[in-house]
């Protein structure tokens, strides 16, 4: 409001001189109004800086915490939240959307407060001057309302949302562009971008067409009639009529002339805001529904229970992925302390999701598994983790020093045991020959072999130390020396804990504990290398079929 | 900034030029239009309604030529936005996929991903939002400005004056962010590519959460992106501070000489004509200042933009894998390295030296050799997605480097040791092989890489979706569909790497035998750590230390007494998975 004062001030100036009333009076108030003008401007202009500024840093300071509050959200949602939407959406709804909430923010308010006010305080101050001017003047921002009040309807729900989704599937498409660029030099067209992004690109610029296309003509009118010339040309045409009628003197025309083209800067912003409001509503809603996001079930305070000791039992466990297909169906299973059991089966029998379950990713869907008699949903997630740890199949490694890559479970671990980790999953010679030795940072200046890559992950678990231990296909890159070699370092480590083995190299197992051979997500048979042999079941045909047979028998005979 | 655009917009770029001549146009519109505000005004406060009608119609015309041309502009702009939308998207995504494979790099990836879709979604705003009113706001005052000369001439100078002045302040003020600038945009696409990692690593980052360890990186992320964005937020609101009051400033010293000047006349006595003059001068100094406000509140958003330019700018800038001048055609499906040397960077020693081998067409061949010595990268020089530093590959008796790549590829098909799927179907998948294969020749491809099994038990059947990465597939299953999808491809050369190391005894039987069908018509380059895929080659290569150790058949290197029967017992020896009974 105060920086419209100069408008105010120039107004007098010029009724004054025009007028020349009083001449010898009028000189000084010529300059006290100037001055006053200008003292008014620039505490204004001070003012709404310091307000902008406030407002931008609390803005930061909440989108900071939002973001905060989402990875503490999203790290206590089941597994399979993740795995069925794309690393895209996540990204999107942690950055971009918590990023469109600026304009609600860190703008609507300020920019409400103060176009308001500039509004509210030209209007007035033209009522007071003449009425009917005034009105005359104002003459074309309602048209203005009407129009843009009418464009922004075409903003339908649906082409909103279409255009929100068009922004994932780029954002999806790119990191898949990226992660798979292998793949896409192999198979995709030469030169050209992977197909998906393509078509992502091609979706999304229809998308907004169809977003923006029925707006364009509608706010290009909008805009054009609150126009600082139109405003303009209208008042002069009003004055000229009412000046010819005698209604108002010439210079009483002055001050609509300077006040009228200034309200057209603030509306348009309140148009343009209103827009963004819209935007970060929507976005609102979604960051909201995101961190109401169904939680893996909390246990009740008081309720929490702590595992004695390091046996794990699997009670009637079953499972379902997408809750109606079975993968996993009535499992009974224990895993007695200082015995490894291993677990084997045709691919896609369900071995990897048992030993999922058991991390707790996700629930099993009937039935309960306990470690150390203490159910898994009532044992604090952090002793959880720390009491179970695992080599999953799909080896994956963090953009972080190789260091923080073994150390991520145990950031507190020495860098002795660090390197003894590595030295048990036989990498410790290659980490050393890497050009920043344990410094160097994986993706950039370490970039590994399948073999190795699965190494690390086995260092990873190894420091860790935990008494329950998951290996899941946990050597399958390995050649045959580093293979002999791990395997020799962790069941020296063993020694006392609790091991499960998914392997699919039956003569990598013979020598476990127990056997347990799973076919569609049942329990097919379990006993020893021995007792399954001769009782010639699955696993004796199994065991033929992969000609070990033979190759034991050579190694044993010559 | 506008010549990195128009790279951007490559052969679009005309569409962009057309539209900066109808925005200036507009901005000199606009300032004639207003010009014809001092003869309406004048005539009307020299109370000459006749004469001052007659000039409002001039007015009112101009007003009318201008908002259709605003429109004109308006769709102009829009026209610039989709451009850069899709054709500059198509032609960033292009260019990378022509990019040497060793370009992306954690960093590489996060700026990229970052410039596509945050970065392309602020540039094309810029000409809708943005452009319009700056290089209007640009035209406009200097219209203006001769007015005001003729007006009063002090004035007139004065905003002469301040046009340069104001065009310098504009520029330091810039400079001042953008520092501050590229550190928040670089922190932001880091903290993006973290959020990446978060979903995508969830399981590993969350089972070894323990400790805090899981999603610290990204707190880490988080926090520094706050951080850079305070800093930013800081200088941002100091160069807005700075132009403004700069522009405000001009505002008050041309009314200062106005107020002077009024003194002057009120005291030399009245004298009409002048004073109205330096009244609508006035009115002017305020029209003159208004667009010039604009500008300076778009500051923010050009300096944003320009930074994201230059983040593309510097992607395109990166040269691709050179493409031949003459390129020849592969004669068969041969695979030949010659006197190969070959490191991953400059100050590392060679990973393969005096590599010399061949492989005829038709033939296997099985590479064997201890974790990280270089089976992959040699199938990754066959496939040029390196090139070798010494020596050359050649494909069908032609190097790899005479070859256009759409060639190269068309020769291998290849199952890469780290599988990779994308989202979609399990039929789009495979289909990605060969697009225009038939339901048959799919059918085929699902049959020989032991798919079949998997699309009979899910519900979905072959329109199962398998999840980013094929996250929603078990790991062998996901193994089988990337053979099926390179042997849909049906090249003569067939690049395997681990192809059965997560399957299970009987689907490796299932590869085995495609693969020994596949004997005698395809050239097969077999990397296994399982000794029945190894054993089936007509020829087995033992790599070690950067160099081919042994040479000959499983029977023949079973006999020596080298690495390969080391390899053999060690396998055997090995008692697997077992606790030590104490020491
Ligand atoms: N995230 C998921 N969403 C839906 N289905 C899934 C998901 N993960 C796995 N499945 C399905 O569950 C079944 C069992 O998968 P699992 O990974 O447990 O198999 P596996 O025995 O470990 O096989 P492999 O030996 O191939 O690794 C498979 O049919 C698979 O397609
Ligand atoms: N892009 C790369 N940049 C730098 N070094 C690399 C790169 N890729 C691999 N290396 C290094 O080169 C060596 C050979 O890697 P390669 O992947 O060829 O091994 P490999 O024989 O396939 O091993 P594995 O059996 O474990 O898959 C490894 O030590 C690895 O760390
Ligand atoms: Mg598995
Ligand atoms: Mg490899």
């Amino acid at each position: 409001m105060l920086t419209l004062a100069p408008l105010a001030g120039m107004a007098q100036i010029a009724k004054i001189a025009i007028n020349g009333a009083g001449a010898e009076g009028a000189q000084g108030g010529i300059w006290l109004i100037a001055l006053a003008s200008f003292a008014c401007l620039f505490l204004g202009l001070a003012l709404i800086a310091a307000g902008e500024l406030a407002a931008h840093l609390a803005d930061n300071r909440l989108t900071h915490g939002l973001r905060r509050a989402l990875v503490e959200r999203l790290s206590r949602v089941p597994l399979g939240w993740f795995s069925s939407r794309a690393s895209g959406e996540v990204k999107q709804a942690m950055q971009d959307d918590i990023g469109t909430l600026h304009e609600l923010t860190a703008h609507y308010y300020t920019t409400l407060g103060r176009a308001g006010g500039a509004i509210l305080f030209s209007v007035v101050y033209m009522l007071v001057v003449d009425w009917r001017m005034a009105i005359a003047s104002l003459l074309p921002f309602p048209f203005y309302y009407l129009i843009f009040g009418a464009a922004k309807k075409a903003i339908s729900e649906e082409r909103m949302t279409q255009f929100v989704t068009g922004q994932a599937r780029i954002n999806n498409a790119v990191i898949e562009f990226v992660n798979g660029i292998p793949v896409v030099k192999a198979f995709g067209v030469s030169g050209k971008a992977h197909g998906a992004y393509r078509e992502a690109v091609d979706a999304f610029t229809k998308a907004f067409l169809s977003f923006t296309q029925p707006l364009v003509a509608p706010l290009a009118n909008a805009n054009a009639i609150i126009a600082p010339v139109t405003v303009l040309g209208v008042v002069l045409a009003f004055g000229t009529l009412f000046v010819s009628l005698g209604w108002i003197a010439p210079v009483d025309v002055l001050p609509f002339a300077l006040i009228a083209p200034g309200i057209s800067g603030p509306l348009m912003l309140l148009g343009f805001i209103s827009h963004g409001v819209a935007d970060g509503t929507a976005a609102a809603q979604r960051v909201q529904a995101l961190l109401e996001t169904e939680r893996l079930e909390q246990p009740a305070p008081g309720t929490l229970q702590v595992p004695a000791g390091t046996e794990v039992r699997f009670e009637n466990v079953g499972y379902a992925y997408d809750g109606q297909n079975a993968v996993l169906s009535s499992i009974d299973l224990t895993l007695a302390p200082g015995t490894v059991t291993a677990v084997v089966g045709a691919s896609g029998a369900g071995k990897s999701t048992l030993a999922r379950l058991l991390l707790r990713f996700f629930d099993p869907t009937e039935g309960r598994i306990l470690l150390g008699g203490a159910d898994l949903r009532l044992i604090e997630t952090s002793q959880l983790y720390r009491s179970i740890g695992f080599v999953l199949q799909d080896v994956r490694l963090v953009n972080a020093s190789v260091y923080d890559n073994i150390a991520l479970g145990r950031p507190s671990a020495s860098r002795q045991q660090v390197e003894a980790a590595a030295q048990a999953a036989s990498i410790h010679e290659r980490i050393l020959a890497l050009p920043r030795g344990y410094d160097s940072v994986i993706g950039e200046d370490a970039k590994l072999s399948g073999g190795e890559e699965q190494r690390i992950c086995i260092a990873r678990a190894v420091l860790l130390d935990p008494p329950v231990m998951v290996l899941d296909e946990a050597t399958s890159a390995a050649d045959a020396e580093n293979e002999a070699a791990i395997q020799k370092a962790l069941s020296r480590m063993a020694r006392g804990r609790t091991l499960l083995v998914v392997a699919h190299r039956l003569d990598t197992i013979r020598h476990a504990d127990r056997i347990v051979v799973m076919e569609d997500g049942a329990i097919r048979e379990q006993g020893t290398h021995a007792q399954l042999l001769s009782a010639g079941g699955a696993y004796a045909r199994l065991w033929q079929s992969g000609g070990y047979a033979d190759a034991v028998q050579e190694a044993v005979a010559p | 900034m506008m010549r990195t655009f128009i790279q951007l917009l490559g052969e679009d770029a005309p569409i962009f030029r057309r539209y900066v001549w109808m925005a200036v146009l507009y901005g000199l519109l606009s300032g004639l239009t207003i010009a014809a505000l001092v003869p309406v005004l004048t005539r009307l406060l020299a109370g000459d309604a006749h004469g001052s009608a007659l000039w409002l119609c001039v007015l009112l015309v101009g007003v009318v030529a201008c908002w259709a041309w605003r429109r004109q502009v308006e769709k102009a702009g829009i026209g610039v936005g989709i451009v850069v939308l899709q054709g500059a998207r198509h032609r960033i995504g292009d260019h990378v996929a022509r990019l040497p494979i060793g370009w992306f790099t954690p960093e590489n990836t996060a700026r990229l991903n970052h410039a596509v879709s945050n970065g392309m979604m602020e540039i094309a705003q810029l000409p809708a939002h943005v452009f319009t009113p700056v290089f209007s706001g640009a035209v406009t005052p200097v219209v203006i400005v001769v007015v005001l000369f003729a007006l009063q001439w002090q004035m007139g100078l004065i905003a002469l004056l301040a046009l340069p002045v104001f065009s310098a302040v504009f520029v330091i003020a810039a400079r001042f962010g953008r520092r501050a600038d590229e550190t928040y945009h670089r922190n932001a696409a880091r903290t993006s590519q973290r959020m990446i990692e978060f979903a995508q690593a969830q399981s590993v980052l969350r089972a070894f959460n323990g400790e805090g360890g899981g999603t610290r990186f990204l707190e880490q992320a988080i926090d520094r992106q706050r951080r850079s964005g305070r800093e930013l937020i800081l200088l941002s609101t100091a160069s807005v501070v700075l132009n403004s009051w700069v522009v405000q400033a001009v505002l008050a010293a041309l009314l200062m000489v106005a107020v002077v000047d009024i003194q002057a006349r009120l005291g030399a006595g009245l004298e009409a004509g002048p004073v109205i003059g330096l009244v609508v001068a006035l009115l002017l100094s305020n029209r003159f200042v208004e667009p010039l406000l604009d500008v300076a509140g778009y500051g923010e958003a050009l300096r944003g933009a320009r930074n994201q330019l230059e983040a593309v700018r510097e992607i395109l800038a990166i040269s691709p894998l050179a493409e031949p001048e003459a390129p020849r055609e592969p004669k068969n499906a041969s695979v030949e390295l010659r006197n190969v040397t070959f490191r991953y960077a400059a100050d590392q020693p060679p990973l393969l030296q005096g590599i010399d081998l061949k492989v005829e067409p038709g033939s296997m061949v099985a590479l064997v050799g201890a974790s990280g010595s270089g089976k992959t990268t040699l199938m990754r020089l066959v496939a040029r997605f390196f090139d070798v530093e010494s020596g050359s590959v050649l494909v069908g008796g032609v190097d790899v480097r005479h070859m256009t790549g759409e060639r190269l590829a068309g020769q291998i098909s290849q199952i890469f040791q780290d599988t990779y799927l994308f989202q979609g179907t399990i039929a789009e998948n495979i289909r990605i092989g060969r697009p225009d294969a038939s339901d048959a020749e799919l059918a085929e491809a699902i049959r020989q890489a032991g798919v079949e099994r998997i699309v009979a038990r899910m519900p979905d059947g072959l329109e199962t979706v398998v999840g980013e990465g094929g996250a929603r597939l078990s790991g062998g299953e996901r193994q089988r569909i990337s053979i099926a999808r390179a042997l849909i491809k049906d090249a003569p050369i067939l690049l395997i790497d681990e192809a059965t190391a997560a399957l299970d005894a009987e689907n490796q039987a299932a590869i085995a035998e495609t693969l020994s069908r596949l004997r005698g018509k395809r050239t097969l380059i077999v990397i296994a750590h399982q000794l029945s895929t190894v054993a089936m080659a007509d020829r087995i290569v033992v790599l070690d230390a950067g160099q081919i150790r042994e040479e000959g058949s499983h029977d023949g290197l079973r006999a020596q007494d080298g690495l390969y029967a080391r390899f053999l017992k060690q396998r055997q020896a090995a008692k697997g998975w077992h606790i030590a009974a104490t020491p």
